[in-house]
């Protein structure tokens, strides 16, 4: 089992403090605003940047350490890099771009080898051309190829689909999906993208400042962020603040003047503590005016319609609670007309228990946005 | 005598360039580099030194290589002690003088072609397991080579048609230190109107056939960078 | 690479090719003797097998390139008094010999105005000052008084005509005289006070026209030879060839008085 783990810190010039483990065979993505020290990590798993202080293991190799000042140079640790502007030498063609890293096998292998690489990215025939001959697309599967050709340890990929239009990246990013099913080895993605994130990584690491705050399932990252900061830079919407509080011995979450039940996670917590909540989207559920939803029984909260905007077949809908919290979810755009959701209406909202999850501390719930 | 191409002449002007271009066109390599990559304290002072023979008069700089090139003087001294001739009025002093006139010639165009290759590149061959070594030659060289011919040529051309310094150190010996372009001044003086007429046409034409061709080379590029 | 191969193989060939053989000895030569002393080398050369290497140019810079250990084995100099200087400060094997005495000539390009007569030799130096009140400037032409003897005999010569100070705006001045002698013949010029020897010469005789400056207007032009510290055999041969019978005459027909050996001064 070939692991990369991945443990860093140091306090300047790049603020760094990040702790994370990519399994082989799975594709791990870090993600953050620009500034927050994801493509500084690739760097230091590739060797091209030295942090002061921490250890990169890949497997059962040390690849740095911080301790006794050890640091495999880039040439030996057997990373293939996807850069974000590809990096392609623009005085080799595609084949000899590809060949690079084949240096030490014989030479009609070397080419046999690159011609099998060309062709498993699907660019038959195009191994003569420069690189400046070739779309923004071909140029990254070039690239794909050639860090492949290395046979790496560890594939890294840096804002891979940045540079391309948006079919491209989408063909792309399939293409990457079905190629992972052939390598098995740990791949680390860098990218500010959360739909590309979500949509390709078995495993989300989220980055600020340098700082890794927390690495999971893009599933339960979504439902379970672990604190407020995380559920903020992960673009959450529906985050307030509340108080623990008992009646007749059962355990409720104090939200304005309603007091809501929780499935799991208020025994963690202090009566009277004041904690954070967090709903995701999917689990607030309109009443419907023909029929009974399901859980209407659970958290059920009158709200006033503040915001109805309709993109295409979703409709964003935003509830101002009496206390002035917004609540924040999409619905159909077809049911949202059947339920006359206007601005200034009055409806009823079914909160469900299962989906509250409880984050320690209060924050501050002004929102740049 | 009159009228008559000094071959002595034209074999110091090619020697001398031939030998100078040979001698920095390395030197430009490795130092435009380390002013290209390095990031250093008293990198702009390198940088202003490297340009200094630029706006230097001549004269100014054919003093202070005088001086220095004494045998009273530390450099004069130790070449004295080192081959047993002097530098002044010698071919090994005009080349030493050569060199250091034609530094922000070779230098300056190679440092501007490394600049000019992205940091990824180099990084992308490391990681494609290619040595330090080996990225120069087969990736950093082949990107940086139009800036060498560039380097190359107004070296080459340049240590042709210097004058001032060579003249001031060199002091016109036949056959030694007497390059074509001091040739031709000399034949002036001489009122020998049709030797420096016939002299400056072939300077001329070296020149440019010299020209002609590195930028020949230089245009025959299959890529083109982006 | 290719050109790079190239490149190399040429500056190799180029290294090694007219290197390595004995050179003749070089003579720095005042550049009055531009024209006398070359006709001199070649008849020596024709007479004895031996060659030099000639090097023209202003006195005074061959003093101190001398002084500076420039490889110079004879030294032709147009004012004694450098080789008195050098010889002082330990870098000749004597005090050297006089081997002639230069006259100054005013030189101005054929069929320019008119030639001044013998009697006023200075006419057109005045009369390129009295144009200048009409708004023309007709340059003078002299080598550089700083360090060429013929320049300093020029300044003497304006000086004892009392024109000096007028003529400073109109100088034009060469860094030897030989170079004086080319911008006095430039179409720029009125003329300008040159050597002798030079007028002489026939590739000048055919394009100009000149006048004798009177001898006793500025010190004498005395010329004075001497081998340096580093004189080899060919070096010394020449020197003495000079002061034979042969080499008297040809400096004789450029217009040098030359001191014979027998009669003293």
């Amino acid at each position: 089992m070939t692991d990369l783990k991945v443990c860093l810190a140091q306090d300047g010039p790049i603020p760094l403090a990040a702790d994370f483990t990519c399994r082989r065979g799975e594709l791990l993505a870090l993600v953050g605003p620009s500034g927050s020290g994801k493509t500084t990590l690739l760097r230091s798993i590739a060797g091209l940047y030295q942090p002061a202080e921490g250890h990169i293991v890949c497997g059962e190799t040390s690849w740095f350490d911080g301790k006794s000042k050890y640091s495999l140079s880039p040439q030996k640790r057997r990373v293939g890099i996807v850069f974000q502007d590809y990096a392609l030498f623009p005085h080799l063609t595609a084949l000899e771009n590809i060949a690079l890293p084949l240096r030490h096998l014989p030479k009609p292998t070397q080419r046999d080898r690159a011609e099998q690489w060309l062709s498993s990215v699907r660019l038959e025939g195009l191994g003569q051309r420069y690189p400046h001959a070739l779309s923004g697309g071909q140029r990254q599967r070039v690239a794909l190829a050639r860090a492949l050709a290395r046979e790496p340890e560890v594939l890294l990929l840096d804002e891979p689909f940045s540079a391309v239009d948006q079919v491209t990246r989408r063909r792309l990013q399939r293409e990457l999906a079905l190629l992972r099913q052939q390598i098995a080895i740990p791949i680390v993605l860098v990218t500010h993208d959360l739909d590309e994130a979500t949509a390709l990584a078995d495993q989300i690491c989220v980055l600020h400042g340098g700082e890794s705050l927390q690495q999971d399932t893009p599933d339960r990252l979504f439902r379970q962020p672990a604190t407020p900061a995380v559920a903020r830079l992960l673009d959450r919407h529906n985050l307030f603040n509340a108080n623990v509080v008992t009646v007749d011995g059962q355990r409720y979450l104090q939200w304005g003047r309603f007091s809501l039940e929780v499935t799991e996670g208020l025994a963690r917590f202090a009566v009277g503590e004041a904690v954070t909540w967090y709903l995701p989207p999917s689990d607030i559920v309109l009443h419907r005016r023909d029929r009974p939803s399901r859980g209407e029984r659970e958290n059920p909260i009158p709200a006033m319609v503040s915001e109805v905007v309709a993109l295409g077949g979703i409709t964003l809908v935003t509830l101002r609670v009496a206390h002035g919290d917004m609540l924040r979810f999409d619905i159909a755009t077809h049911a949202a007309r059947r339920n006359h959701l206007a601005p200034g209406a009055m409806v009823n909202v079914s909160l469900l228990a299962a989906g509250i999850h409880i984050m320690p501390g209060t924050h501050d719930l002004a929102r740049s946005d | 005598m009159a009228g008559a191409m000094d071959w002595a002449a034209l074999s110091v002007s090619l020697r001398l360039a031939a030998l100078t271009c040979l001698i920095l066109l390395p030197l430009g390599i490795w130092l435009g580099r380390a002013l290209a990559y390095a990031r250093f304290r008293g990198k702009g002072l390198c940088g202003a030194l490297v340009a200094l023979p630029l706006v230097l008069p001549p004269t100014v700089l054919g003093f202070y290589l005088l001086l220095s090139f004494s045998r009273d003087a530390p450099i004069g001294a130790f070449w004295s002690e080192l081959t047993g001739s002097g530098l002044n009025f010698t071919f090994s002093g005009i080349l030493l003088a050569s060199l250091i006139a034609n530094i922000p010639f070779a230098v300056q165009p190679i440092q501007r072609a490394f600049e000019s290759v992205p940091r990824n590149l180099r990084e992308a061959a490391w990681c494609s397991g290619l040595g330090p070594w080996q990225t120069l030659w087969r990736i950093e060289l082949p990107l940086v080579w139009p800036g060498v011919l560039s380097a190359f040529a107004l070296t080459f051309a340049h240590t042709l048609g210097e004058f001032g310094v060579i003249l001031m150190v060199g002091g016109s010996i036949d056959g030694e230190t007497r390059t074509l372009a001091i040739a031709i001044y000399d034949r002036m003086q001489a009122f020998d109107e049709q030797g420096a007429a016939l002299m400056s046409a072939v300077l001329l034409a070296v020149s440019f056939i010299t020209l002609g061709i590195v930028y020949g080379l230089a245009g025959r590029r299959r890529w083109v960078s982006d | 690479m290719g050109a790079l191969r190239w490149i190399a193989a040429f500056a190799f060939s180029v290294m090694f090719t007219a290197t390595a053989s004995a050179k003749p000895p070089v003579v720095a030569a005042a550049s009055d003797l531009q024209f006398a002393l070359s006709e001199a080398a070649d008849a020596f050369t024709q007479q004895t097998g031996e060659q030099v290497r000639l090097n023209f140019g202003s006195s005074g810079n061959f003093r101190r390139q001398i002084a500076q250990g420039a490889p110079f084995e004879l030294y032709l100099s147009a004012d004694e008094d450098y080789v008195f200087a050098l010889n002082e400060e330990g870098y000749t094997r004597d005090e050297g010999v006089l081997y002639a005495v230069g006259r100054l000539v005013w030189l101005q390009p054929k069929g320019a105005g008119t030639l001044p007569r013998q009697e006023a030799p200075l006419a057109a130096v005045e009369a390129a000052i009295a144009a200048q009140a009409s708004g023309e400037r007709q340059r003078i032409a002299l080598a550089n008084p700083e360090h060429a003897p013929y320049g300093v005999a020029a300044q003497q010569t304006l000086e004892h005509a009392g024109l000096w100070h007028a003529t400073t705006p109109l100088q034009v001045l060469g860094e030897n005289v030989s170079q004086a002698a080319q911008f006095a013949l430039s179409n720029d010029t009125r003329g300008g006070l040159v050597a002798y020897s030079l007028a002489l010469a026939p590739a000048l005789a055919e394009k100009s026209d000149y006048v004798l400056i009177p001898e006793s207007w500025h010190a004498p032009l005395n010329q004075r030879m001497v081998l340096t510290q580093n004189a080899g055999e060919t070096a010394t041969a020449f020197y003495h060839w000079l002061q034979s019978e042969k080499g008297r005459a040809i400096l004789q027909d450029y217009g040098f008085s030359v001191p014979g050996f027998s009669v003293p001064e």
